[in-house]
Order: structure tokens, then sequence, then C-alpha cells
């Protein structure tokens, strides 16, 4: 299901998947806390602008209000960057959307190391506090293919749904042919018997990344790709688990509720089973700066990536 | 005109005396939010009787949204006499495994929104009031909190939104009694001048006597009038008002516990008045 060719780079993805989704359906709602430029928003707010609705700066308002709008037949796409969303809000996202059934979207730009600002502007613990909500639904999409089509889905999905965005540089990973989102749905990306790799997000993106450079040393693994986080497919990651005497997940999130502690939860509910190792922002205060920066300082870059996938494939 | 008025100020009054009732009767049961219950009866005779049009299914055109869940209490004696909840469903307030909350959970019948995480109505009815309007619907959107709830930040951001929107479908109830869970709002943190710093948000704001069936319905009218501006009323109340024998006992009551007051005298009394309508 990835692009046979070289991927392509999206430069502002949600500008068009917005624009994309409110010209088919009349019954979403746009919302943004003045951040509409920063996650991309300018076509449906200029050409659309029924459709588009800016609250100002203050996110508990932009969350509670769009449950608001929810209760009277439209369905809100609330976005902010995702530290925003889920830490200023979460109360208002847990009881105004969580409780009730009406669709109710939130999608959280710049996620984890994502945005170049430190700790403030950083949602390194997002997942887990939004997986730890009953009934919500929770996603971290690799791409833009990926983005585009749980987005789709997520609108017609009952209850609060929390999804990652992208903005900026995005990557076309997957061939939008041959990929079809379904919630809770596991995709292998490679197949193989030594290491198995679990990730989500921009952590499948980096899983690419030090899956080649595995490949040219001849390291034997497999790539499993998991953009649904809650509800989650437990046979399918269970299975894949089993099928492996390592496991190494990799997020773009705390290594603390994240993917990493979900595979874990899941394997440790069977009782047995292949050793775990978390990658993923190692329950640090991170640095600031460019991505690749912040990766390196982390070890999330390829090469460590690489080495430390290496190494487990090693029993080390 | 003046009789028609008087008659249905009178109708009006003995519908808030069967309210104040049915609150009793609830909560004597195993106690509850007996005082806020009695103190907003005049405003659930008014809304739920008066204001707001009825629809063609046994319920509302109008949208109401309770923002403190605590005041639910005024909701079920409410619907006692509009037929929505059985005094029998209702006095199983309070239990283990009932299905009437002290604090509704949305989707329970009657109920718009999850109330209790306090200053999340506000928004949610402007969300609701904006949305309806996009829509061209005519419907009114009415939103119930308490001035404790002034405190939290997201009533003003949903002012803000209001006044800046123009919501003249929306308005907001207070109900100002100066208490909150641990003692006068004045003394915990003061709210007022509560009318004035919401016309500063962009609103049309009424100070009433919130027991007085005649000011309440002034005000509705005067919001129904008012364009291009969302409407507060700021309902001054006393706990237990219309309840002197137990008012005189707990004139501060937060939540009444089952055996801290003579339910019976109260009840009684009430029976009595509305006899004698």
């Amino acid at each position: 299901m990835l692009l046979a060719t070289e991927p392509t780079i999206d430069k502002a993805p949600f500008d068009h998947i917005s624009f994309d989704l409110c010209s088919r359906r009349k019954d979403v709602m746009l919302m943004s806390a003045d951040l509409s430029k920063y996650t991309q928003i300018i076509r449906v707010k200029n050409e659309l602008p029924d459709q588009h609705l800016d609250v100002g700066m203050a996110e508990q308002n932009l969350i509670s209000v769009a449950a608001g709008i929810s209760k009277a037949g439209f369905v809100p796409i609330a976005t902010t960057f995702a530290c925003y969303a889920t830490r200023r809000a979460y109360d208002q996202m847990m009881i105004c959307m969580g409780t009730g059934p009406k669709t109710n979207v939130v999608v959280g730009f710049t996620p984890g190391i994502a945005n170049p600002a430190r700790i403030h502007h950083q949602a390194a613990e997002d997942l887990g506090m939004i997986r730890a909500i009953p009934n919500a639904t929770v996603i971290d999409p690799m791409d833009v293919t990926d983005f585009k089509q749980a987005l789709d889905v997520a609108v017609d999905t009952p209850g609060l749904v929390y999804m990652r965005g992208h903005r900026g540089d995005t990557p076309v990973l997957l061939d939008d042919k041959k990929f079809k989102f379904e919630l809770g749905k596991t995709y292998p990306l490679r197949t193989g018997s030594g290491v198995g790799i679990i990730a989500t997000g921009h952590g499948t993106q980096w899983a690419l990344e030090a899956s080649a450079l595995l490949a040219e040393r001849g390291v034997d693994h497999s790539l499993l790709h998991v953009p649904t986080i809650k509800p989650v497919n437990e046979k399918e990651i269970s299975d894949y688990c089993f099928a492996h005497d390592q496991i190494v997940t990799i997020e773009n999130h705390n290594i603390v509720t994240g993917l990493g502690s979900l595979v874990a939860e899941i394997v440790s509910n069977i009782g047995r089973g292949p050793r775990i190792t978390r990658l993923g922002i190692p329950d640090v205060w991170a640095p600031g700066g460019t991505l690749p920066y912040i990766r390196s300082q982390l070890a999330l870059d390829a090469p460590a990536l690489a080495a430390k996938i290496e190494a487990t494939s090693h029993g080390e | 005109m003046e009789n028609n008025a008087a008659s249905r100020i009178s109708e009006l009054e003995l519908m808030a005396t069967k309210i104040r009732r049915n609150v009793l009767d609830i909560c004597m049961q195993r106690g509850g939010y007996a005082g806020q219950g009695v103190a907003l009866a005049d405003i659930a005779a008014c809304l739920y009787f008066d204001e707001m049009r009825p629809d063609n299914n046994n319920w509302y055109h109008d949208r109401f949204v309770l923002s403190n869940g605590h005041d639910a209490i005024m909701t079920y004696g409410a619907l006692a006499e509009q037929g929505s909840y059985t005094m029998e469903e209702l006095r199983t307030y309070n239990a283990d495994g009932t299905k009437v909350d002290q604090s509704p959970i949305e989707g329970q019948f009657g109920f718009e929104i999850t109330a209790g995480s306090l200053g999340q109505g506000p928004s949610q009815a402007a969300g609701i009031a904006y949305a309806e309007r996009l829509e061209g619907s005519d419907k009114r959107i009415y939103c119930l909190f308490s001035d404790g709830e002034l405190q939290e930040g997201n009533v003003w951001e949903a002012a803000m939104f209001a006044g800046h929107q123009k919501l003249s479908n929306l308005v907001y109830i207070i109900d100002n009694n100066d208490l909150q869970a641990t003692g006068a709002t004045k003394d915990v943190l003061g709210v007022e001048p509560v009318p004035e710093k919401f016309e500063t948000f962009g609103f049309a704001a009424k100070r009433i006597n919130g027991n007085s069936i005649a000011e309440i319905l002034e005000a509705f009218e005067e919001a129904r009038n008012t364009i291009d501006k969302p409407f507060v009323i700021v309902c001054d109340t006393l706990i237990f008002a219309g309840v002197d024998c137990i008012q005189a006992v707990l004139p501060n009551a937060h939540y009444v516990a089952k055996a801290s007051v003579d339910w019976q005298a109260g009840l009684q009394a009430l029976e009595e008045r509305i006899s004698n309508f």
C-alpha cells in the first residue's frame, strides 16, 4: 500500500483536505481558536465562510461551543495545536464532547515534537490523555493519505474523535488507491521475521526511514502501522506481537501512556510474549528547535533508531 | 387585559407552588438540592409553562440548557407537572441505581448537555444558538447557571463569543443567590456587579427579583424584543423562597440532608396554598 515511487511532499495538506471535505459535506463546521493560518485553513475561511468559525484565542470555548454546535445538527471539527486542545480544554473534551452520542471531531496540530517551540507547545501526552476517555476515538495518521481518509471516517463516527493533524511539508507515502483507512485496522508496511516494529503517526515516518537503513544492512524486520490508538484491534496487534521475539514501538509521544504503553497492555493481558522496547519521547522535557535537531537530541533520528533496532535484534 | 395578565400570573404562581411541592416530595426521600429547587420554582413555572413554545411532540420548540447540574431538581419539579416524568420515577432521585440523576448526563430526557462541570453550559448554549441561527431556525435558547459559576473563566469566554456574534436568540438566566458551596459568593470571590459585567461583553441585561412571576415574565418579554444582542436575566433569589417554615431553619442551605428539616411541615403549607388558589 506504500507508493512505489519516491514520496511527494504536500506543503499544506489540511488546506485542501478541509476544503474538499467542507465542499462535499455542508454539515461540517470547521472551527479555530485564532490559529487558522497556522493550521493552514485558508480556502475554507475565504471561500466557504459559513462553514468556518473562529472563536478567538479561547480553547475551552472552542471545544464547548463546538459541542453546542454538534447538538444543533452540525459536525464540528475543532482545530488548534494539540497541546491546547488536550491540555487546556481536557475537561471540555471529556464532558462536553465525550459523554454524548453526537459527532465531535478535534484535530490537534503540531503534536509531540513537531512544534519548534518547547514544552508549552509540545503535546507529548495527548494520545494517552484522550485514550483514557471511555468511548473516545483516537487517531494518529502517518501521512497525507492517512490524514485525509481518517478525517472522512471521523466525521461519521459518533462521540468524541481526537485526531492528530499534519501541517507544512508532509509526505504522501501511502497509495490512495490501495490504502483504505478503517477504524481500528492495522497496516503491515513490511513483512519479516526478525524485529517487529509497531509505529503510529510521525513515528511511522521515522520507522520507514530506519527501515530503509536496516534493509541496507540486511537486518531482518517487519513494520506495522497502527493509526487508530482507540478503539484498537487487540487481536491484530497481539497476533503481530506473538509472531516476534522482539517488538520495538516508535511514536512521536511520551513513551508513558502512548502507543508503546498500549502494546504492552495488550501483550500483558495475555501474560507472556515478546520483549517490548518503547521508543519515543523518553519521559523528559524535549528541547525546542527544528524537528531533525529535536529527533537527534532524543535519539529518534533514523540512524539512532536503526542502531537501537539492530541492537534489539541481537537481544541487547 | 389587566384581568388576563392577573390570571396568567395567578396560574403561574399556582404552577410554581406545585413545583415547590414536587421538589420537597422528591428531596424528602433521601435529601437533595431542595433549597435551589424551591428558589427556582417561579423561574421554572414561567420558563416551562409560559415562555418556551411547545412543539407537536409533547416537548418544546425552544431549547433549555441546564449548566449547573444540581439545579436539575428545578427541572424535575417542573417536568412532573409537564408530564415527562412521574413522581414515582422522580422519588428515586439520589437513590443508588436511579435514572433520575442529581446532576444529569447528556441523553437523559429533558437535558441537553452533561451538566455539573461548572462553566460549560453557557458556551454550549451559545454554540447551539449560533448553529440554530445559521440554519434559519427561530428557536430561542435559554441557559441557566449560577452566580458562583461566574467564577469559572469559561463563562466569560462564552459571554465574549455570544456578544461578538450578537446572538439575540440566546438568553442567560443566572440564579443569583449569593451562595456557593462554601459560603456567600461575595465573601468567597465577589462577582457583582453582574448585569454591568455582561453589558460590557455586549449583552442586554436586567436584574430582577427571581421570585416574582411578574418580573420574570417582563424580563423574558424584554429579551424577546431585544435585537442584535444576547440577553442576561440576573435573578436575585433566596434559598427556599416560598416555603417560610423551612427557609427560617435553612436560609443558606447548599445541600439538604434528609434528616435536617421538617419536610412534612413544608409540604403541608404548600398543599394548603394549592387548595386555596
